[in-house]
């Protein structure tokens, strides 16, 4: 029940600074970037990085550097958002904008990359970390993180959700869909699957 | 494709902008009203000059919301094939023109944050369809015209309706003069930007852009087609087994048309790749804005609008 199938499964490459772009900026959902989210021969100097040590003691930074090879770090993906969205609604042309996470965090930079008009030229993922995924439950709407079952209960509407591989870019989220919705109470046991 | 079938125009007011320019407006000859043009589309017009018939392409510079009727500007050029001298000379009002529908190859996007249009010359004429769609949508944008110095007045008169509160701007010291890689350098996230005007300026904004980081989809460029002369030459037409002769002043395209066979095309400036025709024999002078630098170099296709041939005898698959 793993394999669904499912051919709009968005795909992933290690990074490589593109080199049409003018300034390049990633993004990490981690303390330092990871090795596997480069390509070969690609040092994070080649970028201005943004980091999460999700601590509170994280050095001050009283004026940023936006430069390649300069390390911002951010006390959560909440405190690096944030400065995302203010950065990008200062910035001109020319910019790439990098990622490496896990699928939503990704998808969540993508999210407020699309907002402040960067297209998908503009902008490179790599996958890393957790495949726990976050479910959107199509009945009630509400989205759970860390899912990493193949059915899960719904903490908004108590439905048993089956976790479909239909992942949405647009909410960063995976669909849960009611398992039991023919017979209910009829719930195959759960899977471990996705960690 | 085809452009649709034409249909009949009325002249109903010709306006003399400057010297050399001229706005002509149509309306249906048989009343009612045109279809709603796309903003920045144009009007493919057939002009017979004695045998001799021209169909020029022409941008819409009345607003998309007018549907009474079709204004279009042109510039009197000295080296005119005939098209432009055939509207200045002889076409008065009341005349009877044959004109296609409108169609566009330079959209705005509607998701672009900002529209920075650049025109130079009678480029301007697509950005005056732009304007008022522009406004209508309350978006984002920036205009920069070019202009000779004595003709800095006639386009700030044409851009005056639309300047109030707005970033348009008239440039009449040169190209030298206008910081083109500032105003790009500066642009915000999510600006598309849209030229119009000679070669030598879309490329300049394109290779500019591209040097800046300008994603090639944010860069949009209006060909007006630029010189088709040049020296004559014998088409072979395979499929419909006969051969053309092309006239200097003439497109293939023309001598196609003028020989009675129906040859596909829409732009007929070399922007839309319609026309691309397969080159069986003899070498392409390439000068269109379609192909890539690739493709004009394995001489397989031909844009027969804008294109020639080098040497005096080309086969083509049509």
């Amino acid at each position: 029940m793993s394999d669904q199938g499912m051919k709009s499964r968005p795909t992933y490459a290690p990074l490589a600074p593109d080199p049409s772009g003018r300034h390049h900026l990633l993004v990490v959902e981690a303390a330092e970037v990871p090795a596997e989210a480069l390509a070969e021969g690609v040092v994070p100097s080649a970028f201005e990085v943004w980091t999460v040590a999700r601590r509170s003691a994280v050095p001050s930074a009283p004026a940023m550097e936006e430069a390649p090879g300069s390390v911002a770090i951010f006390r959560s993906v909440t405190h690096l958002f944030s400065a995302l969205e203010e950065r990008l609604a200062r910035e001109t042309m020319g910019l790439r904008l990098y990622a490496a996470g896990a699928e939503p965090f990704l998808w969540d930079v993508w999210g407020r990359a699309e907002k402040a008009g960067l297209s998908r030229q503009e902008t490179a993922f790599a996958e890393v970390g957790p495949k726990a995924r976050r479910i959107y439950c199509v009945h009630c709407r509400t989205v759970t993180e860390g899912v990493t079952t193949s059915i899960f209960t719904c903490p908004g509407c108590g439905a048993s959700l089956f976790v479909r591989d239909h992942f949405s870019r647009r909410l960063a989220a995976f669909m849960g869909v009611q398992v039991d919705a023919e017979v209910p109470g009829e719930v195959p046991e759960a899977e471990e699957l996705y960690a | 494709m085809t452009a649709a079938q034409p249909f009949n125009v009325r002249v109903r007011e010709i306006v003399e902008l400057a010297p050399s320019l001229k706005r002509f407006s149509f309306e249906p000859v048989h009343g009612g009203v045109f279809p709603t043009p796309p903003a920045g589309g144009h009007v493919l017009l057939t002009l017979r000059d004695g045998a001799r018939v021209m169909k020029n392409a022409y941008s819409l510079v009345s607003p998309p919301s007018e549907r009474s009727r079709y204004d279009i500007i042109v510039r009197l050029v000295a080296q005119s094939r005939g098209g432009s001298s055939h509207l200045h000379r002889k076409v008065a009002p009341g005349d009877v023109l044959e004109m296609a529908n409108p169609v566009s190859l330079f959209p705005l996007i509607s998701t672009a944050k900002k529209h920075l249009l650049i025109g130079g010359g009678i480029g301007i004429t697509p950005m005056l369809s732009f304007l008022p769609e522009l406004k209508a949508r309350g978006a984002r944008f920036e205009l920069h015209q070019l202009a000779t110095l004595e003709e800095v007045p006639v386009f700030e008169r044409l851009l005056a309706p639309y300047a109030a509160g707005e970033e348009i701007r008239v440039h009449g010291g040169g190209r030298a003069a206008f910081d083109l890689a500032g105003l790009l350098a500066r642009q915000p996230l999510g600006t598309h930007v849209y030229v119009c005007g000679p070669h030598s300026l879309m490329e300049a904004v394109a290779s500019t852009a591209a040097a800046l980081g300008w994603p090639k989809t944010k860069v949009h460029k209006e060909s007006f087609g630029g010189d088709i002369t040049g020296l004559p030459f014998r088409a072979v037409l395979r499929k419909s087994g006969i051969e053309v002769e092309v006239g200097e002043s003439q497109s293939l395209l023309e001598a196609i048309e003028a020989a009675g066979v129906e040859a596909p095309c829409l732009c007929r400036g070399g922007a839309c790749g319609q026309c691309a025709t397969p080159l069986v024999e003899g070498e392409a002078e390439h000068r269109d804005d379609f192909l890539s630098a690739e493709e004009k170099a394995a001489g397989t296709l031909i844009m027969t609008c804008v294109s020639r041939a080098r040497g005096p005898r080309i086969v083509i698959d049509l």
